[in-house]
């Protein structure tokens, strides 16, 4: 498992490693930090520009979190409402409270339709339920269509973003995957040329293949539609020429109004992309006679999700639109790329949101995968106060190890145990400052800092500097300290 | 046929009660629902403040930042103009839907009239005419509700070259403004925003993926 972890990543978080060592193959492959890097740096540059010149950015965004939280209160009258105004309007749909059973769910429709292809909009629900190895295990070719997609699945590789799911592949890489798996031997490593092989590649499939999955971005309750948000033209492909659509949602994804798309599609398009709208959006409801597919199917997806709405911190987890700008801004990701995060959901919102999928049985070390800097709570476009909930995941995982006997002797745990006895009481605490000034004096090196400490201790200096104990104590420097400057100073300061 | 599946409804009442348990303290009924709806924050703004000319000019100049080709044209000029936009994109197949104005049909072309075109035939159009539903100026975007002068969703995504007929009067401002004109919601709606485009690749724009590869507008100046 670790050899293979060590050079393919793995997604599932059951059985990725932890976090600090899913990061090292990342760290130690200067080209692929070189690639994250460039594709963060472009986007959060025309995201800066973007959320500037809008001067309603701050009460956008204010409105973009209150409709999401609102929608969470309510979520269950709204899901009713979604489900009633898409039934109404020719629409089917279902309920899988487990990745599971969306998975026999998407499965059985697949089947009726006598499907042995399907073409699929960029969804990553459909990845967090692993969808694809699950329907080519059945007997189902599935087709990615989005251009970062289709890199991933020729190239067999898995994403590292949620929007931009290929950025840690260069043009050259792309180019070594498509000439292999489209047979293109001439092909240049240009990305006009790249995007036309793509373009080529698909469009057979489009016209032919009369069965297509997608993801949405937004359930209006109001009206029962849809809405997916994209690029490129092959999501709206997918939603015109197949006969058959079946769209994977999680049950969060709903919005109260049509309206509230008025807020949503602002902040979005700039927070993912750095665009003022992305090239398209469709939105439509149920089946329309004669335009696009004649039978609609939703699946709505639990999988964990109820049981983050249960918890009142948490809950607000559940307000992200999967717009990325949190992996963008994180100083983090930066350095280790999606990967390391072992799952779908990297970054910030991925160290918070996949734990709690897990049910906190995996993933534990993800949130501790943060230096707590709050880029992520100050970019997100719905106010998710990311770092309050890494807190409160951490204290969880804190709690689990607690409780675990196996830990009791644990040098951390011990040594914590310790500090809250000494912290306790002033003389014992002033007595463990005198013995740590000696004691730490043989690891201090002479500029004042201390490089490496034995045992429990290198945990924390195998990743950062200590500085060494200062030759007085505040206190001490306090009581040494001579009459207090008294009037002349405050004088001065007039 | 697998039934692997527990009882349809059985996860559904699973989810729901799950859902209302963990929301309980904050159920609400239907009209204290939208009351409260109603309530939300929504201080951004709403209506913009440009005089008419300055949002024309800013729709155009937002279109051409997507590389849109944009020509102006006034009411009566409006056929000839769709003629010379057709007649310099030096294509000759084109489909329309079929509530078109007759007179924006030019002479010369081959037009195939959506009444109900296979997808193979709408594949073989190097081009599409349509009309629109609104332009949203601030970020350059067209609406389209698929009226039948607006085309179904098809007959936009296929031919390579789409030439949008976008009157003033439905120019917006901000994007609110476009949902205050909604009298009702659409069923179906489609917003563009420039052509086609990717950046998966290193973050290079490219234009042209999926859908058209060339989007032209012509700005029917119907305001005074």
């Amino acid at each position: 498992m670790t050899h293979a972890a060590a050079n393919h990543p793995v997604l599932d978080p059951v059985f990725a490693p932890p976090f600090p060592q899913a990061a090292l193959p990342v760290l130690r492959n200067p080209q692929l930090r070189k690639n994250v890097a460039h594709a963060i740096d472009v986007i959060q540059a025309k995201r800066a520009k973007l959320v500037a010149e809008k001067t309603d950015w701050k009460e956008l965004r204010s409105a973009a979190s209150a409709i999401r939280a609102h929608a969470l209160e309510n979520l269950g009258a709204y899901l009713e409402e979604f489900e009633t105004r898409c039934t109404a309007a020719g629409g089917t749909v279902h309920w899988a409270a487990d990745a599971a059973e969306a998975r026999q769910i998407i499965l059985d429709i697949l089947r009726q339709e006598n499907a042995s292809d399907v073409i699929k909009i960029k969804t990553m629900t459909s990845a967090e339920i692993q969808l694809n190895p699950f329907l080519q295990a059945a007997g189902v070719n599935v087709f990615e269509t989005d251009l970062a997609e289709i890199i991933l699945q020729l190239g067999e590789e898995e994403p590292s973003h949620i929007v931009v799911p290929a950025l840690h592949i260069n043009r050259s890489q792309v180019r070594e995957i498509f000439a292999r798996r489209m047979g293109l031997k001439d092909l240049s490593d240009d990305p006009h040329a790249l995007t036309a092989a793509a373009r080529a590649y698909l469009r057979q499939k489009f016209l032919t293949i009369p069965t297509a999955i997608s993801g949405a971005n937004f359930l209006i309750a109001e009206t029962g539609g849809v809405a997916v948000v994209e690029s490129e033209g092959n999501g709206r492909m997918c939603l015109t020429l197949p006969r058959t659509m079946i769209t994977l949602a999680g049950i969060e994804k709903v919005l109260p109004r049509f309206k509230d798309l008025e807020v949503m599609l602002q902040v979005l398009a700039r927070s993912a992309t750095g665009e003022r709208m992305n090239p398209y959006n469709s939105l439509w409801t149920g089946v329309s006679h004669g335009d696009g597919p004649q039978r609609f199917h939703v699946v709505l997806l639990d999988n964990g999700r109820s049981s983050i709405l249960s918890k009142p911190t948490e809950r607000q987890t559940l307000k992200c639109i999967r717009c990325a700008a949190c992996m963008n801004s994180c100083p983090v990701y930066r350095q280790t790329g999606g990967h390391a995060y072992g799952s779908v959901y990297p970054g910030p919102i991925g160290a918070i949101l996949t734990p709690q999928l897990m049910q906190m049985h995996h993933a534990q070390s993800l949130p501790f995968a943060s230096s707590l800097c709050g880029a992520c709570y100050e970019v997100c476009p719905v106010k998710i106060n990311i770092p309050e909930v890494l807190l409160e995941l951490r204290s969880q995982v804190v709690n689990q190890e607690r409780k675990d006997l196996a830990r009791f002797f644990d040098p951390m745990y011990l040594g914590l145990r310790i500090a809250n006895l000494l912290f306790a009481k002033a003389w014992l605490f002033h007595s463990a400052q005198f013995l740590g000034r000696i004691g730490i004096g043989f690891f201090t090196r002479k500029d004042g800092w201390i490089h490496a400490l034995p045992s429990v201790g290198g945990k924390w200096t195998q990743t950062r500097d200590l500085r060494g104990f200062p030759k007085q104590t505040f206190h001490e420097w306090w009581a040494s300290r001579g009459p207090a400057p008294g009037p002349a100073l405050s004088k001065e300061a007039r | 046929m697998s039934a692997t599946i527990s009882a349809p409804g059985q996860s559904r009442q699973r989810i729901l009660d799950r859902i209302r348990l963990a929301t309980q303290s904050v159920a609400q009924s239907a009209p204290q629902l939208a009351e409260t709806c109603e309530a939300l924050p929504r201080a951004y703004i709403r209506h913009g403040a440009l005089p008419s000319q300055a949002r024309i000019a800013l729709m155009i100049e937002r279109l051409r930042e997507y590389d849109a080709e944009v020509v102006e044209s006034t009411p009566a000029a409006l056929p000839s103009v769709i003629a010379a936009q057709l007649a310099a994109s030096g294509k000759h197949i084109f489909v329309v839907p079929p509530a078109l104005p007759a007179e924006w049909l030019a002479k010369g072309f081959d037009w195939k009239i959506d009444n109900n075109l296979t997808t193979a035939e709408i594949e073989l159009a190097e081009g599409v005419v349509t009309a629109a539903s609104c332009g949203v100026a601030d970020s350059g975007t067209i609406v389209l509700h698929h009226s039948p002068a607006e085309s179904r969703r098809v007959l936009t995504l296929l031919p390579d070259w789409h030439l949008c007929i976008l009157r003033a009067s439905q120019v917006v401002e901000t994007l609110p403004e476009y949902f205050d004109r909604c009298q009702q919601q659409p069923t179906l709606a489609t917003t563009i925003s420039g052509p086609s485009a990717t950046a998966d690749i290193e973050m290079t724009r490219i234009k042209g993926v999926h859908g058209p590869r060339f989007l032209h507008v012509i700005l029917v100046r119907d305001e005074i």
